[in-house]
């Protein structure tokens, strides 16, 4: 199968995470020791059994008889070393933070690996499915390899070369260690970074696949009889930051002005043609725990009530500075139908757009009041809200946000074992943070890959993990 | 000749220095961490503390300059600290297929331009000139996205006779290697080739004005005679200049072109340096840039000597 990539990978790196487009590279070649199923629930890949055995203790059951590309048998020491590879600071791991209340992992009894928590972390089933958390062999990593250019795992496909900035080729696994899998004898990913070029090329059959399918070729790929179009309007949202140490947004009226003064139906179709959803109350999207139906239109676009909180707080009408970035038109666009969304509320957003790292200094360094940015829900559990609302979250730290209140909700659903009190903490969180608003959330987009209509199998998850490719056949 | 290369090769070395060290400094001013770019969005400080530890980009700027400069004078450009592959290598193997892209594209635009500048020079406000000039308006207003898109649109998907393919080197499948660069050559070559076109028009209006074209005339030459001997020789030689500061732009500056039709060349490995803030890559091709340059000037200084021997390289 020939696969059109939207980026070509920066490098292999198993544990930092390197983008979308290399995932679905990465992910064919390494294994994760959960994964979902087509039905998008977590599922054993290289552990067979796993869960809690008590409060503290999260135990797994790896697989036997597996081996790595170069012949060797996974083992327990391997599964071990790699998550402490990922704990190590060192590595400087994506996913260090998600093991900070890891404090032991060994083997246990008959190939079973035991990981002390010094308090239960109940989304860490996700945390182990996620693209970041491979196995790797610890001879392999050992002898000295640079896991940025190469790729040695227990994956559907063997890595065989790289031509940088032409190809990179995987050849089929004949010992993969589920039976029959994959189908597909290789896959021969080119990077194709120019979106008309990549569309062109799947609408022509060049490729057989490609990710990522910009929302201007959207209508054209769906219409198209000779191609699938597989997405999801769940994970991918956008929203509008504040530093909160800074006027205007450190006032919670003007934070709420700024939502109220936003019509998301609009804004969808401003920014994507239509080809998204509004958020109107919580960010945890249906199907998750803490979805809050109740929630929903909280706000809608209410321009006279936006203005009236104006008024109030003595700032009508209101301008300031927003910073997003030029680099993804995916963050780009919902920016600029913001901003003229908010004029409608006598909002006046001085939009300055910036290349993507430099966006992202600036943001870090808090020298605009406001940003407009987006992203991808991290993981299927609420708790992904803990880095972008947790006085000590990553994302939280740079918009400089902090309240006891929401720290303590957060505490307790991630550390909660019963589902039904987790639903309630998490209904409680998001109705207390539609209230303060730490941001603004916007809009959600479709994100999704294009397909001629002889692949089959292919299943696209809403978390974005590509799993489902391991099955992929061509029925031609 | 020979002392005059010898000169220009030591010039060169100053030249060089200078440029690496203005791209070594601009790039630390530059907002934007390698280390943020490697580490992804949700990167706590702590991380990226780390990493730029890791990549040792929290030295002081002085020492890392001391320690570049001493490898790339010992031919060394490093790792990318992005992919961790060898600049050297990924240049190397990105030069040639852009060398490629240009030769092609500035030798059918030279083909187009000369001839039809002539032609229009020759017949100037009349119906030919008119018609050139508009033609080369056109190509000189079209952005090289807008010529690319189109192509790859009707060529590789309306009528699919060039559909987008693999890239494939020349020593493995020499026919498809040359219908790839079919698209990307062309869409270079309209741009430049009526820059080239209107230079042309204009020198040879220059020549034809001179005394020494008038004697020629008068001297009983026929039209063919003065064209060929005495007026296409002297006005081509701004166009050599231009056809040297065309080569030295296309090589970094052909990012779009690369993108649309999947040529691997030194613009994208320039342009993805850039975006990731990966240091020594954007040092290297600079490097390698500046001194092709230098050396393209060189040549072309060398042209105009042979073209005209009234230039002496003293």
């Amino acid at each position: 199968m020939v696969y059109g990539l939207s980026t070509d990978p920066s490098n292999f790196e198993p544990h930092i995470s390197t983008g979308a487009a290399s995932t679905s590279v990465k992910l064919m070649c390494y294994s994760t020791l959960l994964t979902y199923s087509p039905e998008n629930e977590i599922i054993g890949d290289l552990a067979e059994e796993f869960g809690w055995v008590d409060d503290t203790t999260y135990q797994l059951k790896i697989r036997e008889g597996v081996t790595f590309h170069d012949g060797s048998d996974l083992t327990v020491d391997d599964v071990i070393f790699s998550l402490q590879r990922i704990q190590n600071p060192d590595t400087a791991a994506t996913n260090a933070s998600y093991f900070a209340e890891v404090t032991d992992i060994s083997a246990g009894d008959g190939n079973t690996v035991n990981l002390t928590f010094s308090r239960p972390f109940q989304a860490f089933d996700f945390i182990l499915a996620n693209t970041n958390s491979y196995i790797v062999s610890k001879a392999w990593i050992e002898s000295g390899v640079d896991p940025k250019t190469t790729m040695m795992g227990t994956g559907p496909f063997v890595f065989k070369e790289r031509i940088p900035g032409v190809s990179i080729t995987l050849e089929k696994n004949p010992n993969y260690f589920i039976e029959g899998l994959p189908y597909l004898d290789g896959i021969i990913y080119q990077p194709m970074p120019d979106d008309t070029t990549r569309m062109t090329a799947v609408r022509s059959g060049t490729v057989d696949f490609a990710d990522y399918v910009p929302y201007t070729q959207m209508d054209i790929i769906q219409n198209d009889p000779n191609l699938t179009f597989a997405y999801d309007d769940v994970s991918g949202f956008g929203w509008i930051g504040f530093n909160h140490e800074m006027a205007p947004g450190s006032d919670v009226a003007i934070r709420q002005a700024i939502a109220h003064g936003m019509n998301r139906d609009t804004m969808v179709t401003t920014a994507f043609a239509g080809h998204g959803s509004p958020i109107t109350g919580g960010l945890i999207p249906e199907g998750m725990i803490g979805y809050a139906p109740d929630l929903e239109g909280t706000y809608t676009g209410d321009y006279e009530k936006a203005k009236s909180l104006l008024d109030e707080a003595g700032m009508n009408p209101l301008e300031f500075d927003m910073v997003s970035t030029s680099t993804y038109s995916v963050i780009q666009r919902p920016a600029e139908a913001a901003q003229a969304e908010l004029q409608n509320a006598n909002i006046n957003a001085k939009l300055e757009l910036q290349e993507w790292l430099t966006f992202r200094q600036t943001v870090a360094d808090g020298t605009f009041p406001v940003h407009s940015w987006g992203t991808a829900i991290d993981y299927g559990d609420p708790d992904f809200l803990w880095n972008y609302f947790h006085s000590t979250g990553n994302m939280a730290k740079q918009f400089r946000f902090s309240d006891p209140d929401t720290d303590a909700l957060l505490e307790q659903g991630r550390f909660e074992t019963d589902a039904a009190v987790r639903e309630e903490i998490y209904h409680d969180l998001q109705a207390h943070a539609l209230e303060l608003l730490p941001w603004v959330p916007s809009i959600r987009r479709v994100q999704g890959e294009a397909m001629q209509s002889f692949v089959m199998g292919y299943t696209h998850l809403p978390s974005w993990n590509p799993i489902t490719m391991r099955q992929i056949w061509l029925d031609k | 000749m020979g002392r005059f290369i010898a000169r220009r090769m030591i010039t060169l070395v100053g030249q060089v220095l200078l440029v690496a060290t203005i791209v070594f400094l601009m790039l630390r001013l530059v907002p934007g961490d390698p280390a943020r770019a490697i580490l992804g969005e949700t990167a706590s400080e702590e991380q990226v503390a780390s990493m730029r530890t890791k990549l040792g980009i929290d030295r002081p700027v002085w020492q890392q300059y001391v320690d570049w400069l001493g490898d790339a004078i010992r031919g060394d450009l490093g790792k990318s600290i992005i992919s961790g592959r060898s600049i050297s290598d990924d240049i190397m193997s990105r030069l040639g297929n852009s060398s490629e892209l240009i030769a092609i594209s500035v030798v059918t635009s030279l083909i187009i331009a000369i001839p039809l500048g002539t032609i229009a020079a020759l017949k100037r406000n009349q119906f030919p000139d008119i018609a050139l000039s508009s033609i080369a308006m056109l190509g000189l207003s079209l952005p090289g996205f807008v010529v690319g898109t189109v192509l790859v649109l009707l060529f590789g998907l309306k009528w699919k006779i060039l559909p987008q393919a693999r890239f494939v080197e020349f020593g493995d499948d020499p026919v498809a290697h040359m219908k790839l660069l079919i698209l990307p050559g062309i869409t270079l070559a309209i741009g430049n080739a009526a820059v080239l076109l209107r230079m042309m028009r204009s020198s040879m209006l220059e020549v034809m004005r001179q005394d020494y074209v008038r004697t020629a005339r008068a001297k009983g030459l026929t039209d063919r005679r003065v064209i060929t001997s005495h007026t296409l020789r002297n006005a081509i030689n701004p166009v050599v200049s231009l056809v040297g500061l065309e080569i030295a732009t296309l090589l970094g500056g052909m990012v779009i072109v690369e993108q649309i039709f999947n040529w691997p060349g030194l613009s994208t490995l320039l342009m993805s340096g850039v975006l990731s803030r990966d240091y020594p890559v954007v040092q290297g091709v600079v490097l390698v840039i500046a001194v092709i340059t230098i050396i393209v000037n060189v040549i072309v200084d060398i042209t105009y000597a042979v073209l005209d021997p009234r230039i002496r390289l003293a």
